[in-house]
């Protein structure tokens, strides 16, 4: 700690109890908790902290509020940190950005003597001719880009960020004067408020502005507003928190450190004050070139004395409490330089007088002048040149409204040469302004506009008494460089050529010169900017707006945005058992399945298949949909949704469902199980069992059929239990007769498995004898660990997704989405006698009138490679007849059971039917034969499946 | 007494293993009791896993007439909740409603219910296993949904008595607002297979809020 820290009350943010250090730039340095990394610093006596983005020229913090970019750092893998309002902690790593070499010694640092060379859009123009020298330059440009950076093969340093929703009737922007009376005045009216300041303590400018001679108004207003504010039940402080944009209905977004808020208010009250107005004059970027406000904020809020020996540059009262604020932190005034204006009889004025600090007018500034890398000196044209030295030079011009949420919002701000400064003309709907966002004002106007805003009367009318602004602080010299953007290095010159090379409007003019794209996003540039243009263009500035404000209205970390990661994932009652025995896990629609057992997947995949065709095989199904329908009309319900005939299904029997949508198309299929004569369980694919039993409530809403419809997927898991030895496993451990005659294929039953009540099916999606068991969930566990154990000496394996998929297309089973896809008719899949189509309707039945009078396209068909030669096809591959396109192969597997690679495959219709041969073009273009074969390739009589 | 001694389990069961709980048997299912460390006072936000309790649903039109006629109280309008003795019934709909058993001491006419044959227009649901039902309690509880759903659950906008459906963490949730001994307390309820994944979520947002997992005896005390 040096010293230039001030002892109390200095330093409302800081604990001196509790020293923190860090490193900047691989040097130790020191601070107190509460410090941030710019007024650590600067208590260190170092203002330079960042290299500019063109010219690497040196720069310093501006206003200390985080709103301009010349004091961005790197904190560890972090980049483009705002030093100026971060808070310091132990330990992290702290770099300078957009430095070559040191950054006091930057190995570009004299690139501006180049200027001339860089006129401003010169890269548009240069780097594209010849095209190849895009490739030469573009690294070279990237490694310039100027901001921080990021390391892509550093371990990922997720910080913990998360989002949450707040509400409110009143949402109030801003903890200053106006914002404190508005939320005080809304809460007292019964509203209910969120109170959103951007410093960690409320106050605003009452804590660092001097609004009066002796510095005590502004405290003493502070403390009695807050004391209110804070006992106040009905209002809610949010502090250290930004508001990025205001939306539609009153939605506001808000960043509080790591968490990101959506707001929802019934009126929004925007108070975010103003900012002071920057100076364009030669080395106006210097370090040690600041706002008023930031060297009040440095003493007041971090006790730090900003310098040895200060000049302050003003127009207005508030300039010298300026003054009267760096006499009393110990910083030397070499003089008060008032610019341009008379500045009005004003006690603080009296002040400076009366503490021998020397008041004197000037014209104009000529220039600034460096010491090292700050601001040595200051040379004003009073008539002749009025020079000073000092390390600190202040300027204190008036202000701007900090509006940018009005803009963003959509209200309209635009330049007043009455007020000669931006001012609100209209406001969003709902929204109000308070306060010096609303026009510069006395503290008696603020207090009294958040009053009249909070209670939502009408704002008062009369005199607003604010700080004069300097109508044109605008000091072009012969040499240049006088800065208009700081973050892109834009000089008076380079806005009046781009004015000149024909970009005259503002919009234009910013893609043109870069003006207000860099990270402050024209906050300090923007009003400086339009003057000039529209001086260079000689348009009226009255009226003239800014280019267009979008939200969010300060950055938002990427973090902040995606937040948590919300991604709900299905797990079947089995899950974990799964893990257990080395599934390897795949992604199905919601759901995790196993997709086989075992590290490697081609075995397992043969050896489960295997262990269903010659033994028995356990697989979860509990992913398939499950929807109960019951009622008088169950049957007529089903008859209507499915291709299918329902009514006279006896009860205890299982029947295919297929369900087409309107434009007979199919889109899922599954069973419909009778339990009773007016219940169904119907099932579907995994996929789709949301899908469906929404399109059943949507087509119920319109039928008004005597159901009820109940999604209970998740609540029955279900296991397939297939093989030749499956009736003997299953018989073990249930109380069903399993006898092929008492329980034959396609029989439904309900009873007891290792003492679970269940619901048993045989079906046979794999062609093997079969039993498909659907228990509740919280059993299904316990089920899976009973059917195993029953089947251990039988050798029992479960086998996943893969193996499932290769014995279902030996038996030549679709899988819909696999084999069809959005735009396939049951007459293409082969699957027409699925469809009961004497029945007067059903849904998608009428179109499949029209596409028969359309006639085939295409067919679904099996095939086999006449040549089991590898390389063989993959799914996607195309069919060809001859060189014309047919369709695309949809499954394909080497079969064991056929002895051959077989698969489906979309073919011409003529080459549909059993020995018609085509060609499938397959990995790198290899033309591979096939020939159509019946289905199924397995047990085509179904003897094992109904055994 | 460990869940895997019973067929039916919690489908977070793993989770509470876990956290170190001890169980006791709930109707043929292993139900938190509590969890290690020192259980007072109570957190300002609590989480307890009531899975293994019994529930169940009721649809169609005859639903309501059939329940009061086994002698629990429907609420007049939907989206609220009405107590009968221990019982809580949600009524989520025109023709739905939720029968949840009492989270301290079970309550026998929920068994009376469960036996009975429901009859036409009356269809039981079987919400014991297609959701899972989890308790949230605490001052904090509030602010801990709201990192989590985009609907105001603070007391003094969503009543004692109200219900929510809505989604928490992205996930389709039924919320009732239950206090408990005058202190919040929200049931939630949600789809039995994404459990684990609407426990992770309730379990690392309440760290933020130094919250704890509780069990049937914890919430006895709490309450």
């Amino acid at each position: 700690v040096t010293g230039f820290r001030l002892d109390p009350p200095f330093g409302r943010l800081i604990d001196r109890a509790r020293p923190v250090t860090f490193r900047f730039e691989g040097r130790q340095r020191s601070g107190f908790a509460g410090d941030t990394i710019a007024s650590a610093l600067i208590a260190d006596g170092q203002w330079l902290m960042a290299r500019s983005f063109k010219y690497h020229r040196p720069r310093g913090p501006v206003t200390m509020t985080g709103y301009d970019a010349n004091a961005l750092v790197q904190v560890g893998n972090e980049p483009n940190v705002p030093a100026d309002t971060h808070t310091i902690e132990d330990g992290p790593d702290v770099w300078p950005q957009n430095v070559a070499g040191s950054l006091d010694a930057d190995r570009l640092r004299h690139l501006g003597l180049l200027s001339k060379f860089l006129p401003v859009g010169f890269y548009y123009r240069t780097f594209f001719r010849p095209r190849s020298a895009w490739r030469f330059w573009e690294p070279i440009i990237r490694r310039g880009g100027g901001l921080g950076r990021i390391d892509p093969t550093a371990p990922a340093e997720h910080g913990r960020y998360d989002k949450a929703y707040r509400f409110c009737d009143v949402a109030v922007i801003g903890g200053g004067p106006a914002g404190l009376s508005a939320a005080l005045a809304a809460a007292d009216a019964g509203a209910e408020v969120v109170l959103v300041e951007r410093d960690p303590i409320l106050g605003g400018s009452l804590n660092v502005r001097r609004f009066d001679a002796a510095g005590e108004e502004g405290t003493r207003k502070a403390a009695a507003l807050i004391a209110a504010v804070t006992a106040h039940p009905a209002i809610h402080t949010m502090t250290a928190t930004t508001c990025t944009g205001w939306f539609a209905d009153h939605m506001l977004t808000l960043v509080q450190g790591d968490r990101y808020v959506k707001l929802r208010a019934r009126r929004t009250i925007v108070a975010t004050g103003a900012i002071g107005r920057s100076a364009v004059f030669r080395n106006n970027d210097l370090p040690g070139i600041v706002h008023g406000a930031a060297a009040q904020r440095l003493i007041r809020l971090w006790g730090v004395r900003p310098g040895s020996q200060a000049v302050v540059a003003t127009c207005n009262g508030d300039g010298h409490g300026v003054a009267l604020g760096l006499m009393d932190a110990g910083v030397t005034v070499a003089a008060v330089v008032e610019l341009g204006l008379e500045v009005p009889p004003d006690p603080r004025r009296d002040a400076v007088r009366d503490g021998g600090m020397p008041v004197l007018r000037a014209n104009g500034i000529v220039e600034a002048r460096a010491a090292g890398n700050r601001i040595g000196g200051v040379v004003f044209d009073a008539g002749r040149p009025l020079a000073f030295d000092c390390d600190l030079l202040c300027l204190e011009l008036g202000s701007t409204p900090a509006a940018s949420l009005v803009a963003s919002g959509g209200g309209t701000v635009a330049y007043s040469e009455a007020e000669h400064a931006m001012a609100v003309r209209a406001l969003p709907d709902g929204m109000r302004v308070a306060g010096a966002v609303a026009g510069a004002c006395d503290l008696e106007t603020a207090l009294a506009e958040g009053r009249v805003a909070g209670e939502g009367t009408a704002p008062p009318d009369g005199a607003r008494n604010g700080p004069a602004n300097h109508p044109w602080p605008l000091f072009p010299h012969p040499k240049g460089k006088e800065f208009v953007d700081l973050d892109e290095d834009l000089t008076v010159a380079d806005i009046r050529n781009t004015v000149a090379e024909g970009f005259a409007s503002i919009e234009l003019a910013k893609r043109f010169s870069t003006v207000g794209m860099g990270p402050s996003q024209g906050r300090l540039s923007a009003l400086n900017a339009v003057a000039l243009a529209a001086q260079a263009a000689e348009a009226p500035l009255e009226g003239a707006c800014a280019w267009t404000n979008r939200p969010p209205v300060s950055p938002e970390k990427l973090g902040l945005l995606a937040g948590r990661a919300f991604q709900p994932l299905r797990r079947t009652p089995m899950h974990h058992r799964h893990l257990e025995a080395g599934a390897m896990m795949m992604v199905a629609g919601a759901w995790l399945r196993p997709a086989y057992y075992g590290a490697d997947g081609d075995t397992s995949i043969r050896e489960e298949a295997t262990a269903v065709r010659s033994g028995v095989g356990l697989i979860d199904v509990s992913t398939l949909g499950g929807i109960d329908i019951r009622g008088p009309d169950a049957a007529a319900f089903l008859n209507r949704l499915y291709t299918f005939a329902y009514a006279k299904q006896p009860v205890g029997r299982a029947r295919y469902v297929l369900l087409l949508d309107e434009t007979g198309y199919i889109v899922d299929d599954g069973v419909a199980c009778r339990l009773a004569d007016d219940h169904f369980y119907v099932t579907t694919t995994t996929g789709n069992s949301d899908s469906v039993y929404r399109a059943m409530l949507r087509w119920n809403a319109q039928w008004r059929l005597d159901v009820d419809i109940a999604n209970v997927t998740a609540g029955f898991g279900g296991v397939n239990i297939a093989g030749p030895a499956s009736r003997r496993v299953l018989a073990r451990v249930t109380d069903l007769d399993l006898d092929a005659e008492a329980f034959p294929y396609l029989g439904v039953r309900q009873g007891t498995v290792a003492g679970i009540p269940c619901r048993v099916f045989r079906v046979g999606f794999v062609g093997e004898l079969g039993y498909e068991v659907h228990m509740p969930a919280s059993a299904g566990e316990a089920l899976w660990d009973a059917l195993l154990t029953a089947g251990a000496e039988d050798g029992i394996r479960p086998f996943g997704v893969e193996a499932q998929r290769l014995l279902r297309l030996e038996k030549g089973h679709i899988i819909i989405g696999q084999d069809t896809d959005g735009l396939t008719t049951p007459e293409e899949a082969q699957m027409a006698w699925a469809v009961a189509r004497k029945k007067p309707f059903f849904v998608g039945g009428r179109s499949l009138d029209t596409h028969d009078r359309r006639g085939l396209e295409r067919r679904l068909v099996g095939f086999a490679l006449t040549d089991a030669t590898p390389p063989h096809p993959a799914e996607g591959h195309l069919t060809l007849n001859g060189d014309t396109i047919m369709g695309h192969v949809t499954s394909v597997a080497l079969s064991a059971a056929a002895g051959r690679v077989i698969g489906l495959a979309y073919v011409a219709p003529d080459l549909g039917e059993p020995g018609g041969r085509f060609i499938i073009k397959g990995p790198e273009g290899r033309r591979i034969e096939a020939e159509v074969v019946p289905l199924p390739f397995y047990d085509p009589d179904g003897a094992r499946q109904e055994m | 007494v460990t869940p895997e001694d019973f067929p039916r389990r919690s489908p977070v069961y793993r989770r509470l293993v876990d956290a170190g709980a001890t169980f006791v048997e709930r109707y043929g299912a292993a139900a938190a009791s509590t969890f290690p460390g020192d259980r007072s006072p109570p957190p300002p936000v609590g989480l307890a896993d009531l899975s293994p309790l019994r529930r169940l649903g009721f649809k169609g039109r005859g639903a309501f007439a059939w329940l009061n006629a086994q002698g629990l109280a429907v609420p007049e309008a939907n989206n609220r909740t009405a107590r009968t003795g221990g019982i809580l019934v949600l009524r989520l709909g025109d023709n739905e409603a939720l029968v949840l058993d009492a989270v301290d001491t079970p309550d026998p006419r929920i068994e009376s219910v469960m036996a009975a044959a429901a009859p036409a227009k009356v269809y039981p649901v079987p919400r014991a296993d297609t959701h899972a039902w989890f308790l949230v309690t605490g001052p904090a509880a509030p602010e801990l949904f709201a990192t989590l759903c985009g609907v105001d659950l603070r007391p003094h906008r969503f009543d004692d008595g109200a219900i929510a459906q809505t989604s928490i963490a992205r996930l389709p949730s039924v919320v009732a607002h239950d206090d408990r001994g005058g202190k919040p307390a929200y049931h939630v309820l949600a789809d039995w297979a994404s459990a684990h994944y609407l426990w992770d979520c309730l379990t690392e947002a309440m760290a933020t809020f130094d919250g704890r997992l509780l069990g049937l005896a914890d919430l006895a005390v709490a309450k």
